[in-house]
């Protein structure tokens, strides 16, 4: 009986449903920040 | 092990960034010769005169070649050593033309300084028992200030001089 439900059952997994749009935009603004950021410094250093 | 389809892209991301930013180390060290400013060169700091460089005849601005100059300079608490002018007094602005090639030799009698030509890339620390170099490009025209920016004592806001760049 136990053995034929853990067959059948779906997997469920923790992040099922969760929302992570905002979370991804936030990394993905401090990534893009971080390089634009490196690039100014590097523009900078090379008309110096 | 299931990832979240955002986190898939963010790790890509992250481990691209790494990566880039590795290869660019990478370019700069082995490629461009990038490296600390004091060479595995050593000198006596006790006396720093032995050295070809910073006796105190070869001190300050000097042209080696057409449009390549070299710089001696001996830091020490809490005074930049440039040498003497013809009239025996300390020289505390020098004058290069735009364009030029300038090699900037520094050395320290003392304890750690900074030599920093704010404005411009020559910026590096001065260890003693080391020789700091750094070779650059006058691109600007301009005065620049030399400072110290190694706290080294009482003086240490004493330690200034001038560089100016012209046309």
């Amino acid at each position: 009986m136990a053995k034929g439900n853990s067959k059948k059952r779906p997997q469920v997994t923790a992040d099922s449903g969760i929302n992570l749009k905002g979370t991804f935009i936030s990394v993905m603004l401090l990534g893009v920040f971080i390089l634009v950021l490196w690039f100014g410094l590097y523009a900078l250093f090379l008309s110096r | 092990m299931h990832l979240h389809k955002y986190e898939k892209i963010w790790l890509t991301f992250g481990l691209g960034s790494l990566a880039l930013f590795l290869i660019i180390i990478g370019f700069a060290a082995f490629w461009k010769g990038t490296h600390p400013m004091s060479h595995i060169e050593t000198i006596d700091p006790q006396n720093v005169e032995a050295h070809d460089s910073f006796k105190p005849e070869n001190l300050g601005l000097r042209e080696v070649a057409e449009g390549k100059y070299t710089v001696n300079i001996v830091a020490s608490a809490f005074n930049y050593d440039f040498g003497n002018d013809a009239d025996g007094k300390p020289v505390k602005k020098i004058r290069i033309p735009k364009g030029s090639t300038v090699l900037f030799q520094v050395t320290t009698k003392d304890v750690v300084h900074g030599f920093q030509v704010a404005g411009t890339n020559v910026n590096m620390m001065v260890e003693p028992g080391h020789v700091s170099r750094l070779e650059t490009v006058m691109k600007n025209t301009g005065e620049f200030t030399v400072v110290c920016n190694e706290y080294c004592g009482i003086g240490h806001h004493q330690m200034f001089a001038t560089v100016e760049v012209y046309e």
